[in-house]
């Protein structure tokens, strides 16, 4: 050896060097790496408080809580409480009701602005408050003739001026809103006639239309994402437990297994709007299956989710060790006992794992439902499994989609909180994810 | 070799539990074992030597068929177990691995308890009629392979969390547990302590009295202390087979006499 190779007659305390170049590489990476850190934690700030600066709102709503008397002469003209008869009256009757109290309480109150019409008064209420007091009333006939304490959704607008969305300056141009209105609103507020309320008709109550976004809720969406999420994991986990098992133990290695395996890594890849258009042949087109039902959304995911399974499955299979298996078989356990015995509760928890963000990924998935029909406006909620599955019902990240197609800018809002929702059950999925995997997992 | 001590051990049976005819195992194109012809007594401590890859582990593996799990392994020949030929088509491996136990190189507990290690063979193998008996087996298991004493207070308690000499005891005693006919032992204390090694060894030696064992070892000085009959084996061929004694002391071929002499493997 020569001298230049060695490191001989030099000092330790001097970094000869190569040492440096090799530290100062070191230092270098670490700061990409802190930087590519510091760049998503970044991006996952901004996105969170856009979202959540966005969309909090939509879980508070400006309500008028006033006394409703609920005249029987408009409401039940023969007197006699029957729930058929009294819904000949439309919402337009109680709409008049609502717009009445209103003016009665606001001259009680003395806030009657000088030459504001019955019709402007009566916009600050919803549209939608005349059809929740209708249902109120035709679920209990015996509140007619009675006054009761009535908590009205305010018009979007009034709302979106208590969220800052309206100014005064805006209401002057615009042909639904006036800046008078907001004057006597301001005056309410003081009054204690309105104000800001949780809003659980928002995570509760089904869509609405264009008009009234401040009735717009997930109920149907968030139904309908349940009823698919069944669907997949009823179908999907047995399936793909299935598959991977008898691809990783059984299955002999010849070409028809590679390409099997070959092809399940492709179908993992394949773009999910494609899953979508196979969906519409087969289930819908060939099979008859109704549209928008959560039945062909859940077989349609379950179809994108199965490849992310069987893959994961198969790596928690592979990952228990073979000596363990060797075991089994050594005191003369069959092979499906091996499986069953040993081989499959320690793969449990990456199975579990796979199979949570498998959901995970079909429950925020959008593209497929869109060419399904999961697209359209629905009202009604999907009726109790097992014949729900073919009612029509939305889905969650559908719904965001469908908010933000919408010109009222209130429903900007609304997709926020929208997605805040579909965030939250994500979240809970992945934290289950982990706990299951925490519980499940043994050390050998 | 000086701590070699070669006590005189008399050779009481002489009945023939495993024969091998003309055996032949190949992995794909390789010629892993060729014509290995050998007669395994019952109630014998026999030994497996030589050097790395020459072949006595595929050979041992092949004894209860745990080559049938690689796909490329091809077994030629006959090996018979009381006459019958273990690789007839009408032979369950199952069966075969119930009477012919096995030990792995590595302590390989499952991740269940003490117990439940020691019950799964009796209770796949439907052994026993009733958890009284279950537990008459654990315990005699156990005991045979001289664990009762330290695990008795905690057989509820993983297996893997005992030390490894005691791991793979637990697997001695599991092998034992469904009452094999022949234990097939693959390097068993290649990860152990010489504390552990001596207790397994010890072990093996009550165990003779019982079953008929086969010892993988690359230990020359555990095949000198622990078998009976010692088979030496090169490059897939067995070279010389014959009493431990003669082997150690008076072998007739050059090969086995240059590596327990340590020239060459």
């Amino acid at each position: 050896m020569t001298a230049e190779s060695t490191n001989t007659g030099l000092s330790l305390y001097k970094t000869d060097a190569r040492t440096k170049r090799r530290n100062a590489a070191e230092k270098r990476f670490r700061i990409y790496g802190m930087l590519a850190v510091g760049f998503g934690v970044l991006a996952l700030i901004v996105l969170l408080t856009s979202v959540l600066g966005t969309g909090a709102g939509s879980f508070r709503q400006t309500f008028l809580t006033m006394p409703v008397a609920l005249d029987a002469a408009a409401l039940d003209k023969k007197g006699n409480r029957d729930p058929a008869e009294m819904a000949k009256v439309t919402t337009i009757g109680y709409q008049k009701i609502l717009e009445k109290a209103l003016i009665a309480e606001l001259t009680e109150q003395k806030l009657i602005p000088e030459g504001m019409s019955t019709k402007d008064i009566g916009g600050l209420i919803s549209k939608e408050a005349p059809a929740q007091l209708r249902n109120k009333v035709l679920a209990n006939p015996d509140l007619v003739g009675q006054t009761i304490s009535f908590r009205a959704l305010a018009n979007g607008r009034i709302d979106g001026y208590f969220k800052g969305r309206v100014t005064m300056e805006s209401a002057a141009l615009d042909s639904n809103v006036s800046p008078a209105q907001l004057e006597l609103v301001d005056k309410m507020r003081g009054a204690n006639l309105l104000g800001l309320g949780f809003n659980w008709g928002f995570v509760f109550d089904p869509d609405a239309s264009e008009l009234r976004p401040e009735a717009a809720g997930l109920g149907v969406a968030i139904l309908g994402s349940l009823y698919m999420m069944i669907i997949v994991l009823v179908l999907s986990l047995p399936l793909g437990v299935a598959a991977s098992i008898y691809l990783e133990e059984f299955a002999p290695t010849n070409r028809w297994t590679d390409l099997i395996e070959v092809n399940i890594a492709n179908l993992a890849a394949v773009p999910s709007i494609v899953f979508g258009i196979l969906g519409l042949a087969v289930f819908i087109n060939f099979a008859n299956m109704p549209q928008s039902s959560p039945l062909v959304g859940g077989l349609v995911l379950t179809l994108m989710t199965l490849p992310t399974i069987i893959i994961a499955t198969r790596a928690a299979l592979k990952a228990v060790p073979p000596s363990i298996k060797d075991a089994a078989l050594g005191v003369g356990a069959s092979k499906t006992q091996t499986v069953f015995h040993h081989v499959l509760p320690l793969a449990m928890p990456g199975i579990l794992t796979g199979t949570i963000i498998g959901l995970a990924q079909a429950l925020g998935e959008t593209a497929p439902l869109l060419l399904i029909g999961m697209v359209a406006f629905v009202r009604d909620y999907p009726g109790a499994p097992p014949e729900g599955f073919l009612d029509p019902a939305s889905a969650l990240p559908v719904q965001v989609y469908n908010f933000t197609q919408r010109a009222d800018p209130a429903f900007i809002e609304r997709a926020s909180g929208a997605i805040i929702v579909l965030l939250v059950f994500l979240l809970t999925m992945n934290i289950l994810a982990i706990i299951l995997r925490r519980r499940f997992e043994r050390r050998w | 070799m000086n701590d070699m001590t070669l006590t005189e051990r008399a050779l009481e049976a002489t009945e023939i539990k495993f024969a091998a005819r003309d055996v032949q195992v190949y992995y794909g194109t390789s010629h892993a074992i060729k014509d290995v012809n050998i007669d395994i007594l019952d109630k014998t401590v026999t030994a497996f030597i030589g050097p790395s890859g020459c072949g006595k582990s595929t050979f041992l593996r092949c004894l209860n068929r745990m080559n049938d799990t690689i796909d490329i392994c091809r077994v030629e020949g006959d090996i018979l177990l009381d006459g019958e030929d273990i690789y007839d088509k009408k032979v369950d491996p199952v069966q075969l691995r119930a009477k012919v136990g096995m030990v792995f190189q590595k302590p390989n507990p499952f991740p269940k308890s003490i117990y439940d290690n020691v019950a799964y063979g009796p209770k796949i193998h439907g052994l026993t009629r009733n958890k009284a008996e279950l537990d008459e087996v654990v315990e005699s298991s156990l005991r045979k392979a001289a664990l009762w004493n330290e695990v008795k207070d905690r057989l509820d308690s993983p297996g893997t969390g005992l030390s490894g000499g005691q791991q793979q005891r637990l697997c001695i005693a599991r092998a034992v547990a469904t009452s094999p006919e022949v234990l097939l032992m693959d390097e068993p204390c290649s990860a152990l302590d010489p504390i552990a090694t001596a207790q397994v060894e010890e072990l093996i030696d009550e165990l003779r009295e019982n079953f008929s064992v086969v010892i993988v070892t690359h230990s020359m000085q555990q095949a000198a202390r622990v078998s009976q009959r010692t088979a030496f084996f090169h490059l897939g061929n067995l070279v010389e087979f014959g009493d431990t004694t003669q082997i150690f002391t008076n072998p007739k071929d050059p090969r086995t006499e240059s590596y327990i002499t340590g020239r060459i493997g």
